[in-house]
């Protein structure tokens, strides 16, 4: 299983399937069907979409599940207390 | 309003635009094939059980009533494949990998599911005649016959193609 982090950073980014879709060249359904988990993608597209939002694409895909946001900033919090 | 004006404005209201340029979304089908295949499969048997019958008054509606059945179907299954998922790629809108993917897979396994229905057929008509079954024997059965093999070509791949990929996901 190949997890991903898509769905959150272009809810953060505010940027929609559509726009997503149009900037790495493929279909709005194909957007969705990568962020349920039910297409994985090939290393060009992979890394397109990685490219769009400027990151790595370790940040992007994993094949461990991510931690969720609210984890995060509960760990974030603790190490901050 | 002229004219132009006004067949621009059928055009837009009947959606022949959207049909034309392939605006249409994309959607799984996966048994209104079925039901067009078996459409087909009955509007072949209504045609074919013709053969002999000698009144032409009987004969003539029953044969007009499976060629209307089979015809249909035909026609349903070339208008289905623009409403399934996507297998034609356009300029506009070319298919991307996932849609290629599935294109390739499904064209692959409807082959294989024909080149198997043709061989059983060929088996089936090779013996159908010794034994006394029914077989295609008169040149409307086999014109019939290559029609149903294209429409069940045009079908197959959307069936296919439909249950390949995941239920149909709402877009944004």
């Amino acid at each position: 299983m190949l997890h991903n982090r898509i769905a959150l950073f272009r809810a953060e980014r505010g940027v929609s399937r559509r726009d997503l879709a149009e900037a790495v060249g493929v279909n709005n359904q194909t957007i969705g069907y990568l962020e349920r988990g039910d297409y994985k993608p090939s290393l060009e597209l992979a890394m397109k979409i990685a490219a769009y939002f400027g990151v790595s694409i370790e940040l992007l895909f994993s094949f461990h599940p991510f931690e969720s946001v609210a984890d995060t900033l509960r760990r974030a919090a603790a190490v901050g207390e | 309003m002229s004219l132009l004006e006004k067949m621009d404005r059928a055009v837009y209201a009947t959606g022949i635009d959207r049909l034309l340029f392939r605006k249409i979304k994309p959607h799984n089908l996966r048994w209104l094939p079925l039901f067009v295949l078996a459409a087909l499969i009955l509007g072949y048997w209504l045609m074919a059980r013709t053969a002999g019958i000698a009144d032409v008054r009987i004969m003539i509606p029953r044969l007009l009533g499976g060629w209307l059945v089979f015809y249909g179907a035909y026609l349903l299954a070339m208008f289905l494949r623009l409403f399934g998922p996507r297998m034609v790629s356009t300029p506009r809108q070319p298919l991307d990998e996932r849609e290629a993917a599935i294109k390739a897979r499904a064209g692959a396994m409807s082959g294989n599911i024909l080149a198997i229905a043709v061989l059983g057929g060929c088996i089936y008509m090779s013996v159908a005649g010794l034994l006394g079954w029914w077989h295609p024997s008169r040149p409307i059965d086999w014109t019939n016959l290559g029609f149903g093999l294209q429409a069940g070509f045009l079908l197959l791949p959307t069936l296919i193609a439909s249950w390949l990929q995941p239920v149909d996901d709402e877009l944004e």
